[in-house]
């Protein structure tokens, strides 16, 4: 009777969330659409999570909420693919070269304001990744900003699973330094870095090897004990079976080939070098992987892997096929990596929907989710932002940032909300002041007393 | 080997004064009785008689071989129960691995409380405690002891009471070094239990044709949590850090309690299928002016709102206990105090002290009420306990009246009384090689452990794994520099009077610091 009961209530509260459902449409803006051209005077209507349709008349449906765009525009939310927002402790587990066994997904923390600064900036969805301490890094995660919400709610469902490699000074742990007492750890060199990678790999190997044994054992009808459960081996298999993948941290062009190599020899692909410095010398080989690359436009020389470089990367990667994103790496930049791809029309001579698309949809696809963020097209996540100017223009600022339809960041609501903190800051203070000093009276009456 | 041999005198020294004094029959007469179990009896009358309540009630005829106690005008409790203390464990120095404990490490075989430290708690109200060491991230098994007179194994009311996880990850370049490392560590550790006993299982029922698999006690430690028999006590403060407990629990299949809790006005509506320890620790306004204005609206906001937790907790129907988790001895009562200011009643704060920390340990028909046929643990005091001016006149343990410290003016102020010259607020200045970095830190020793919080140049936070030992110290913080990956720095020095000095290693090298005491 009670379970009916329940069932019943979930089912009315099913339907009555949709038919609530929020409608908005944003009308007479110009809409960046990114995969469709640019549409003066154009409109986004949304409906619930998804964006309904993309166009030039739209009509508002009873009882949307109709935002006027004039002189504004609309632009797809930014993905950074390369961020450590949002993480709880050290972003690193720095104590074996591999540790593929932890995971990203397990410390997000809702806390970090640089979350709800980046949403001001534009930016929706990112990818948070284990630092670069090892050549092979914790298991990495793709979130959209829901400031506010639970961090169950940040992650993306059924976004594909990632991991972080890196390559070169960091795993060789020549910018981190043991404490005293501590020994060095291995590896010291970029030879190390190499062995380190393939030699997961071949164990890996074995270890899968052990349970296909031990499977065909019991298939047999023999009695066998399970081989050990490795989360660490675990992740690697998953790799192998194309089910993990992977974003390497990288500067030189050499290690670059050499983890392509080791791919290739290994059996996985790499789905995007990051950071990537000297990838203009390579684009060739990166294409032929079939790797993205994750750049920042004009930063380097801050240690000596990181010298080879020129702004002209990301203009010359694009131009040798290779899918090409700038990303932040940095609570500040990705509050601007609309900026960054500005840039890559002074350096290199994009277009400006060929720098749009540096921090929309290709990035989406180094992440494997166009089909659902990227661009503002019909079916897709009404991942968006509303833009006082030309989101290319450094003089631009968002009034309005939308997640699955939700507003997440309103200039307007934010300045509101400033005095009403500023109001609480100021009572919260009196209230410890008044206490302080009741208890330092009570304190002078107990010596009296006394 | 010294240790040892000084706990051996202390047990000798407490068996002996136990001989003394062997429980014999009372009647408290003239109180007002709190049996928690049912509504307060004024002028009501409490029977004792060989270490058990033989009679509790208004009309209790008083039993001829009864020794007479009147209380007139006190209140009478059960005693209090304190659910997560680290009572008599001393921190291991930093760096001590062969000291962390493990899950088969028994707190039962290691605990030694001290008089001093048992007189302190008993003039509290508190006459059982669960205990285990807080170091390591396997805390090993708890045990809830009473603090009376004689050995361990006398006071013991349950042993194990809970395997006692906390998520502190081990110092730089020790596996796991990070919050993710410990989670990932853990979720190894559960899935090898159960490796460990699927093997053993199947070794022992056919033996013939398999490898013989490993012996391994701190796995085999495991199965009574993998059978859900034994509880887990997963120490967890914030809301996001208890949502990763709970996701972890439910993923290991663990019949769990979290412990610390103290945001859990957060989240009460998620804490209906999990009993809770809210530890009454609650963090202290910074006492200079301008350091308070200088904090963010956040952590104001979140200091304030922490005393809230056990008032939203009793409204929401969340079966909590109070405790004092990290805080000294003279912060329970205070803290319990906040509680009940902070909008919990005084019969919530009274039963979150006793029935329901012993049902939480599955004690409940034993311990936490005045019930007839309940163990004897029995505190009076001179006015109703959670009042500001309450004095604890006497109590009884196990039906044994035990000794209050002598000089109550010192007792009543346990919390400052014990105070170690590393309490207070420092500000340290480190020597990078890119500037010097400024970072405030607030300290508090206790039984060679060191808590407190952090703040400046590089972020805010609780500091960890801080111990004290004499003029050293150690303790590490998380350091977020903007725009860079947040990594962990390990102080280590030594205090001089109101200056301190030492080195952090750091992710980028070893630099000097050194500080002096804020007045």
């Amino acid at each position: 009777m009670r379970n009916a009961l329940c069932t019943l209530l979930l089912a009315l509260s099913a339907l009555s969330v949709a038919a609530q459902e929020r409608v908005t449409l944003i009308r007479n803006a110009t809409v960046l659409t990114i995969t469709n051209g640019v549409i003066e005077n154009g409109s986004v209507l949304i409906r619930g999570s998804k964006i309904a349709a993309v166009g030039r008349d739209l009509a508002a449906p009873a009882g949307a909420r109709v935002i006027d765009g004039t002189g504004k525009f609309v632009m797809p939310g930014i993905i950074d693919s390369h961020s450590h927002t949002g993480v709880d402790g050290s972003v690193n587990e720095i104590s074996l070269p591999n540790t593929g066994m932890v995971r990203i997904a397990d410390v997000l923390t809702n806390e970090d304001i640089s979350a709800y600064r980046q949403l001001a900036g534009g930016t929706t969805t990112a990818l948070v990744l284990h630092g670069s301490a090892n050549a092979i890094g914790g298991q990495s995660q793709i979130v959209k900003w829901k400031w506010g919400r639970p961090v169950s709610e940040w992650i993306v469902a059924g976004a594909p699973r990632t991991i972080k490699f890196a390559l070169g000074e960091n795993p060789k742990s020549a910018n981190f330094r043991p404490p005293e007492g501590t020994p060095r750890q291995y590896p010291a060199t970029r030879m190390g870095v190499e062995e380190v990678i393939r030699r997961s790999f071949i164990d890996a190997r074995d270890y899968r090897a052990s349970w296909d044994e031990y499977e065909a054992r019991r298939k047999r009808g023999e009695a066998a004990i399970p081989p050990r459960k490795d989360l660490l081996m675990d992740t690697m298999s998953d790799i192998l079976a194309g089910n993990i993948d992977v974003h390497a941290h990288c500067y030189r062009s050499d290690e670059m080939i050499m983890l392509l190599r080791v791919a290739d020899e290994m059996g996985f692909k790499v789905r995007e070098l990051q950071h990537v410095l000297e990838g203009y010398k390579v684009a060739q080989e990166i294409a032929a992987h079939g790797a993205g690359a994750g750049t920042f436009i004009d930063w380097w020389g801050y240690k000596a892997e990181a010298y080879d470089a020129t702004p002209y990367n990301v203009a010359l990667l694009m131009r040798g096929n290779v899918l090409t994103s700038v990303n932040s790496d940095s609570d500040e930049l990705a509050r601007h990596l609309n900026h960054d791809a500005a840039k890559a029309m002074k350096y290199g001579g994009l277009t400006e929907e060929e720098a749009l698309r540096l921090c929309t949809i290709n990035p989406a696809r180094q992440l494997r989710l166009d089909q659902r963020i990227g661009s503002i097209e019909p079916g897709k996540d009404a991942d968006l932002a509303i833009w006082n100017g030309h989101p290319l223009s450094s003089y631009a600022r968002v009034d309005t940032t939308f997640i699955e339809g939700e507003i997440y960041f309103d200039r307007q609501q934010d300045l509101a909300q400033r005095e009403a903190n500023r109001r609480e800051k100021e009572e919260r203070l009196k209230k410890e002041a008044d206490e302080a000093a009741a208890k330092k009276k009570d304190a002078k009456k107990g010596e009296k007393d006394a | 080997m010294t240790h040892r041999r000084l706990g051996a005198v202390l047990l000798f020294l407490l068996a002996a004064t136990a001989g003394a004094d062997a429980p014999g029959v009372y009647a408290i007469t003239g109180g007002t009785l709190h049996p928690v179990s049912g509504p307060a009896i004024s002028n009501g009358t409490l029977v004792i008689r060989q270490g058990l309540v033989e009679a509790v009630g208004a009309n209790v005829s008083i039993p001829p071989d009864a020794a007479i106690i009147d209380v007139k005008g006190s209140h009478v409790y059960p005693g209090l129960i304190d659910a997560h203390t680290s009572l008599g464990f001393t921190a291991p120095k930093s760096g001590d691995k062969a000291a962390e404990p493990a899950p088969d490490t028994l707190a039962i075989r290691g605990v030694k409380v001290s008089e001093d430290d048992a007189d302190a708690r008993r003039a509290t109200g508190v006459t059982t405690i669960v205990t285990a060491p807080s170091s390591g991230i396997f805390n090993g098994q708890s045990v809830m002891l009473n603090l009376g007179a004689g050995a361990v194994e006398a006071n013991a009311i349950r042993s194990p009471a809970a395997l006692q996880v906390a998520f502190n990850p081990r110092p730089s370049w020790t596996y796991p070094d990070s919050l993710m490392g410990v989670i990932a560590f853990l979720r190894q550790n559960f899935l090898d239990a159960q490796q460990h006993a699927a093997a053993r299982d199947l070794y022992e029922r056919s033996p013939a044709g398999l490898r013989r698999p490993q012996d391994n006690p701190a796995l085999e430690a495991l199965r009574p949590v993998l059978r859900r028999e034994l509880p887990v006590v997963f120490i967890a403060d914030s809301a996001e850090m208890m949502r990763r407990a709970q996701a972890l629990a439910r993923e290991l299949n663990v019949r769990y309690v979290l412990s610390g809790a103290r945001q859990g006005y957060a989240m009460a509506g998620e804490l209906k299928d999990v009993p809770v320890l809210v530890s009454v620790k609650w963090p202290a306004a910074p006492a200079d002016k301008d350091d308070r204005e200088d904090q963010p609206l956040r952590v104001i906001r979140e200091r304030q709102l922490m005393p809230t937790t056990p008032a939203v907790l009793a409204r929401n129907g969340v079966a909590f206990a109070l405790v004092s988790g990290a805080g000294k001895t003279g912060d329970f009562l205070p803290g319990i105090r906040k509680a009940v200011e902070n909008g919990l009643s005084a019969d919530d704060a009274l039963r979150a002290t006793t029935l329901a920390p012993a049902r939480i340990f599955g004690v409940d028909r034993q311990l936490g009420s005045l019930e007839r046929g309940k163990i004897a643990n029995v505190v009076v005091s001179d006015k109703p306990l959670f009042e500001k001016e309450a004095k604890v006149t006497r109590v009884f343990v196990d039906g044994r009246e035990v000794r209050l410290p002598k000089d109550e003016k010192k007792s009543d102020v346990a919390a400052s009384a014990d105070g170690s010259p590393i309490d207070g607020t420092w500000a340290l200045t480190v020597r990078a090689p890119q500037g010097s970095v400024s970072i405030q830190v607030t300290l508090t020793a206790e039984g060679g452990q060191l808590t407190g919080t952090f703040s400046g140049d590089r972020g805010s936070g609780d500091i960890r794994g801080g111990t004290v030992d004499g003029n050293a110290f150690a303790f590490t913080i998380t350091a977020n520099a903007e725009g860079a990956e947040s990594t962990d720095w390990a102080f280590r020095g030594t205090l001089s009077g109101d200056t301190m000095s030492g080195t952090v290693s750091t992710t980028l090298g070893s630099f000097e610091f050194s500080g002096s005491k804020s007045k």
